[in-house]
C-alpha cells in the first residue's frame, strides 16, 4: 500500500484435508482466470493441490473436512499450534458436513454398509471447532471461489473480513428467480447464510444450508411457512439435517 | 425502414460540462461527481492517547483546498483508498484553510487503516456535509459547551470559532468530562482555551490515577460547580448519547429553552447525502438535517437516543 | 403529450421492430406456479412474440434497471505512492416495455430522491436518460391497492403509454423518439368513440380495485403508534430475509462497499442495493446495533413507506403494487398490517378497557 505508506507482505499460507473431499481445495486451484494474482497474495508453504513442496512454517492454515479418526485430532492439535489464523475451510470443516450423516446411525452399520465390514476405526463426524478454536469460518459446499479471494484480501491487507450476515434469499431474488416455495418446494434459502450468490436456487434446486444459519434467524416463523404451505416437516428435518448446519434448531419443538 | 435505434442524450454523460467539474459539496442540488473526493495528503500524525490520533490533512490541489470551507459541527466522508469510508466530524478551525483536522478513534476497518498509514499517505476526502453549529445566532450570549469523551472532536472547531471571536460571546464555558485522566484530550490546548481565548475550563474523570488533583464524577457533578443564566445561555453537548440526555435534562431543568441546546448525532453513514438511508434516526436523515440538532427536534426523533 | 390510436397486430409490429434493434426488455412468463398461476419477470427480450403483453404483474420491479442491485461508484488505481480516482456513468440505452402505471410512478419517486435531492446522482440520471420506458395499463389484480395511493394513474414519466381499449391500444406520446419510431406505423386519430372508450376503460379500472389501504393521516398516526406492539407482532413472523425490498419499486437503500482488486492494485467502491429488514442495517462500527428486533426494522420499513422521510418531502413512496405481500413468505402484506395498526388505535380509543382480541 504505498499510497498509504505501509507494505504488504505476503501471508504464508497452508492447507489441509480432514475428512472431506478435497473440492474446496480444488476450487482454489480450478479458478484459472485469478489463480495468478491470487497465488501473489500468498506463499504456499504446504498446499498439495496447488504445490509438492512441503514446509511447515505457516502461519495460516486452511482446514477443509471434519474429524472423525482419533488420528486426524492430533494432526489437527498440532497445526493449531503453528497456525496464527485457522481456517475453516468449507462446509465439513465448520458444521460436520454430509460426512454428519452417518452420526444418526450407529456406527457398527455405517461400516458393515461402507466397508463391508472390514476393520475401520472412525467415529461420529466433528466439526473443527469441536476440536481447536477456530478464528475464521468460511462455509460453503463448495466454498466460492470468489469469497475465498475476497477473505484473502482481507486477511493480506488487514481489512474488513466478514460474511453475509443476511440469508440467501436477498441474492436469490437479485437473480429474479422464482420461488423455490412458490414452486411447492421447501428451500432453505430464507434461513441460510447468503454469499453463494444463490446458486442452488437459481439452478432450480432447492437450498440445502451448506452455509449454514444467517445471523439471528426466525426459526420458528421458517417452520410456520413450512406448515402453512402444507409441506413436510420431515421434509424439512431432512434438508436441515443434510449439511449438519442446523444442529441448533433440529431439535426444535413444533 | 427507418432507423428505430434508441440512441438518447444520456449516452456521454461522461463528457457532459458537470463530469468535467471539481464538485463542490456547497452547491446542492446541482449534478456532480459527488462520488470523486479530494486528494488529501496526510501531513502529519499526533497521538493523542492510545486509541485516538489527530491527523492533519491538507487537500493537494490549490483549486479544491479553496472550494472545501465548512463550518464548525460539519463532518467529511474520509476515503482510505482500497479500504473504504467513513464519516468524520471535522476538528479544526474554519479559518484555517491550509490544513484539515480531523480527531480520530481507531474504531473499524477503515480507522485502522488510517493508523496504518504514514505520514504522506494519500486520502480522499468528500464534503463538507451536514449541518453545524448556529455560532450567529448565540452571538451576544453566553455559551455552554458540554464534552465527553471523544466529543472533543466535533467541539474543537466551534471552540477554535469563538477564540477567533471571542468579543461577541458572553461568558464561554466549557465542562469536559473523560473516563481516564488520559482521555482528557488536547491537554496541550487547556492553558491556551483558557488564557488565550478566555474559556472557563471545567474538567473531570470518572476513575482518577494517582496524579489526578481535579474532580472526580460524572459529568453531571460539575453542574453544581457555576451558576448560569438560562435565558442568556445557548449549549452545546457533545457526546455518548446517553451522556446528553442527561445533560440535556439537567439543562431543560435549569431553564435553558430545548431549542437553545445543540447535540452532534453519530450514526453509521455510508453516503454521507441522503440516499443510502443508513443514517436514518426516526424520518430523518443525520448525513443531511444532523449531524447537529437542536435538542427539541431530537426529543422529536424516534429512536434518537 | 400526443394522442394517437393503433390496432393491436400493428403494434405488434411496431414493437417487434423496436425490440430487434435495442436493448429491450419486456415481462415474460417464467414459470408456472404450484397453484397453476404464470409467474413473469422482466426479461431481455428480442422479438415481440417473447412478450406477454397480457402479463398480469411480474414478480420483480423494473427498479434494478435504474438502481442495479449493484453498481460500481468508482475505482483507484494505485500507482507508485499515489492513487487516481475513476469515475464513470455507462448505461447502455435500453427499452422497457409494459410497465405498468404504479411501476412508472414508482420511477418518477424515484427521480425525486435520486435527482431532485441535495445531492443528485449522476448514476442514476445517466440510466433514467437513456431509458425509454412504454407503459401499458391493466385491470388491477385483486390484492392491487395502488388506487388507495393515488398511483394507479400515471401522466409523466413514460415515453410512450398505451391504454387497452379493446381491439386497439389509445396511445400517449410524451416523447420525440416515440414519436419518430411510430411515423412508420399505421397510427390514426383517436375517434369519438375511441376517445369514449378511453373514459370506459379508465373508469372501468378505477372501480375493479378490490383492496383498499386506508392510507389518510397514516403519517401522524404512524408516529402516534411508533412503540405499539403491533410491530412486534409482525415482526415476529418476519424472516428478515429482504425479498420485499428487493422486489419493491421503490426500496432504494443501499450498502457501500469498498473491494480490493485481488492483484491489490486498485479497488472498486461499490454500492448495493440492502434492505432495513436485514439484520445489521443499523448496525455500527463497534457493532451496536440501533434496531436489534425483527418488528423495529419492520416498523422501520413501514415508516419509510407510509410516513415518509423528510428528505424527500415526506411524501408516501409505496405505490401499491403490492408485490412486497406477493413475495412475503411469512404472510406480511401493508393492507394486513396497516389496518392492524389502526384497529389497535380505534380500539384502544372507543373502549375504555383493553383492546379487544384480534384475529
Amino acid at each position: 500500500m504505498n499510497h498509504l505508506g505501509f507494505k504488504l507482505d505476503k501471508v504464508k499460507v497452508g492447507s489441509f484435508d480432514f475428512t472431506c473431499c478435497e473440492g474446496c481445495q480444488l476450487q482454489l486451484a480450478n479458478k484459472e482466470s485469478t489463480l495468478p494474482e491470487f497465488l501473489g497474495l500468498i506463499d504456499i508453504r504446504n498446499f498439495r493441490e496447488i504445490s509438492s513442496e512441503r514446509h511447515d512454517d505457516y502461519d495460516i492454515a486452511l482446514v477443509e473436512g471434519s474429524i472423525t479418526r482419533s488420528d486426524e485430532i492430533e494432526r489437527l492439535k498440532a497445526i493449531r499450534a503453528q497456525a496464527k489464523v485457522l481456517v475453516a475451510f468449507g462446509t465439513c470443516a465448520c458444521f460436520g458436513g454430509v460426512n454428519s450423516l452417518k452420526n444418526r446411525i450407529p456406527q457398527e452399520e455405517a461400516i458393515r454398509e461402507v466397508y463391508d465390514g472390514k476393520k475401520i476405526e472412525t467415529m461420529p463426524s466433528m466439526k473443527i471447532s469441536d476440536i481447536v478454536e477456530v478464528d475464521l469460518s468460511i462455509p460453503g459446499c463448495p466454498v466460492s471461489k470468489d469469497e475465498v479471494e475476497r477473505i484473502m484480501v482481507g486477511i493480506v491487507t488487514r481489512s474488513a473480513v466478514s460474511l453475509p450476515k443476511y440469508p440467501v434469499c436477498v441474492e436469490c431474488k437479485q437473480k429474479l428467480n422464482t420461488c423455490l416455495f412458490d414452486l411447492g418446494e421447501i428451500c432453505l434459502g430464507p434461513i441460510t447464510r447468503a454469499g453463494c450468490d444463490a446458486v442452488c436456487p437459481t439452478g432450480k434446486t432447492a437450498c440445502l444450508g451448506c452455509r449454514g444459519p444467517a445471523e439471528d434467524i426466525n426459526f420458528p416463523s421458517f417452520e410456520e411457512l413450512v406448515l402453512d404451505r402444507k409441506l413436510s416437516i420431515s421434509d424439512m428435518k431432512e434438508k436441515l439435517g443434510f449439511y449438519n448446519g442446523f444442529g441448533d434448531y433440529l431439535d426444535h419443538e413444533s | 425502414m427507418h432507423d428505430m435505434r434508441f440512441n438518447i442524450p444520456g449516452k456521454d454523460l461522461n463528457l457532459e460540462p458537470f463530469a468535467l467539474k471539481i464538485p463542490d459539496f456547497q452547491k446542492k442540488c446541482e449534478v456532480m461527481i459527488t462520488d470523486k473526493g479530494y486528494k488529501s495528503r496526510i501531513t502529519n500524525i499526533v497521538p493523542l492517547s492510545d486509541h485516538e490520533r489527530l491527523f492533519l490533512l491538507r487537500i493537494v490541489d490549490p483549486h479544491e483546498r479553496e472550494l472545501f470551507n465548512f463550518r464548525p459541527g460539519q463532518f467529511l466522508m474520509l476515503e482510505v483508498p482500497g479500504y473504504g469510508e467513513a464519516p468524520i466530524s471535522i476538528s479544526s478551525s474554519t479559518s484555517n484553510h491550509e490544513f484539515i483536522e480531523v480527531c480520530i478513534r481507531k474504531a473499524g476497518h477503515v480507522t485502522s487503516a488510517l493508523f496504518e498509514a504514514k505520514q504522506g499517505a494519500m486520502v480522499s476526502i468528500r464534503g463538507p456535509f451536514g449541518t453545524s453549529f448556529p455560532m450567529e445566532e448565540m452571538q451576544g450570549h453566553s455559551v455552554l459547551m458540554v464534552v465527553g469523551g471523544l466529543g472533543i472532536a466535533p467541539m474543537r472547531a466551534p471552540l477554535f470559532w469563538i477564540g477567533n471571536h471571542r468579543d461577541r460571546y458572553k461568558d464561554v464555558r466549557l465542562l469536559y468530562g473523560a473516563k481516564e485522566p488520559s482521555q482528557l484530550l488536547f491537554d496541550y490546548q487547556f492553558e491556551e482555551w483558557q488564557k488565550v481565548s478566555n474559556v472557563d475550563l471545567l474538567t473531570i474523570v470518572e476513575k482518577p490515577d494517582d496524579s489526578w488533583k481535579g474532580n472526580v464524577g460524572l459529568i453531571t457533578a460539575l453542574f453544581d460547580e457555576f451558576t448560569l443564566e438560562p435565558e442568556d445561555t445557548y449549549a452545546i453537548v457533545c457526546g455518548p448519547p446517553i451522556m446528553f440526555k442527561f445533560v440535556c435534562n439537567h439543562l431543560d431543568k435549569r431553564g435553558i429553552p430545548m431549542n437553545r441546546m445543540f447535540v452532534s448525532l453519530e450514526r453509521r453513514m455510508h453516503c454521507g447525502m441522503g440516499k443510502c438511508c443508513r443514517c436514518m434516526v426516526g424520518s430523518t436523515f443525520t448525513c443531511l438535517d444532523g449531524p447537529v440538532f437542536d435538542y427539541w427536534s431530537v426529543m422529536n426523533l424516534k429512536e434518537a437516543i | 403529450m400526443i394522442y394517437k390510436v393503433i390496432s393491436k397486430p400493428e403494434f405488434k409490429a411496431f414493437i417487434d421492430a423496436i425490440v430487434r434493434v435495442n436493448n429491450a426488455y419486456g415481462p415474460c412468463q417464467v414459470e408456472i406456479d404450484a397453484k397453476g398461476k404464470p409467474i413473469y419477470q422482466f426479461k431481455p427480450v428480442k422479438s415481440a412474440d417473447e412478450i406477454s403483453f397480457d402479463y398480469t404483474v411480474t414478480h420483480s420491479s423494473a427498479k434494478h434497471f435504474f438502481l442495479p442491485f449493484r453498481d460500481e461508484l468508482s475505482s483507484f488505481t494505485f500507482t507508485d505512492g499515489n492513487w487516481e480516482q475513476e469515475v464513470r456513468y455507462d448505461a447502455p440505452p435500453t427499452i422497457l416495455i409494459g410497465l405498468r402505471p404504479c411501476d412508472i410512478n414508482a420511477i418518477n419517486i424515484l427521480d425525486d430522491v435520486m435527482l431532485h435531492g441535495p445531492y443528485p446522482s449522476p448514476y442514476y440520471l445517466a440510466r433514467r436518460k437513456n431509458t425509454f420506458i412504454i407503459g401499458m395499463d391493466h385491470l388491477p389484480l385483486p390484492d392491487c391497492f395502488c388506487k388507495s395511493m393515488n398511483r394507479h394513474t400515471v401522466n409523466h414519466g413514460f415515453n410512450l403509454f398505451c391504454s387497452d381499449i379493446g381491439d386497439r391500444y389509445y396511445l400517449s406520446i410524451n416523447s420525440a423518439n416515440a414519436f419518430s419510431f411510430l411515423k412508420e406505423f399505421k397510427i390514426e386519430e383517436p375517434s369519438y368513440e375511441d376517445n369514449c372508450n378511453l373514459i370506459e376503460r379508465r373508469k372501468s379500472i378505477k372501480n375493479s380495485f378490490e383492496t383498499n389501504v386506508e392510507v389518510t393521516g397514516l403519517p401522524v398516526f404512524l408516529d402516534i403508534e411508533f412503540d405499539s406492539p403491533i410491530w412486534q407482532k409482525w415482526g415476529d413472523k418476519c424472516l428478515s430475509c429482504g425479498s420485499c425490498a428487493m422486489v419493491c419499486p421503490t426500496c432504494y437503500c443501499y450498502s457501500v462497499e469498498e473491494k480490493f482488486d485481488i492483484d491489490l492494485k486498485g479497488s472498486s467502491r461499490q454500492n448495493h442495493l440492502y434492505s432495513c429488514n436485514l439484520v445489521d442495517f443499523a448496525q455500527v462500527a463497534g457493532g451496536h446495533n440501533f434496531r436489534p428486533r425483527n418488528g423495529d426494522r419492520l416498523k422501520y420499513r413501514y415508516y419509510h413507506h407510509y410516513r415518509g422521510f423528510a428528505a424527500n418531502d415526506n411524501q408516501q413512496i409505496c405505490v401499491g403494487c403490492n408485490r412486497c405481500g406477493r413475495a412475503c413468505l411469512a404472510n406480511i402484506n401493508p393492507k394486513d398490517v396497516i389496518n392492524d395498526l389502526r384497529l389497535e388505535r380505534e380500539s384502544c380509543t372507543t373502549c375504555v378497557s383493553t383492546s379487544p382480541e384480534k384475529t
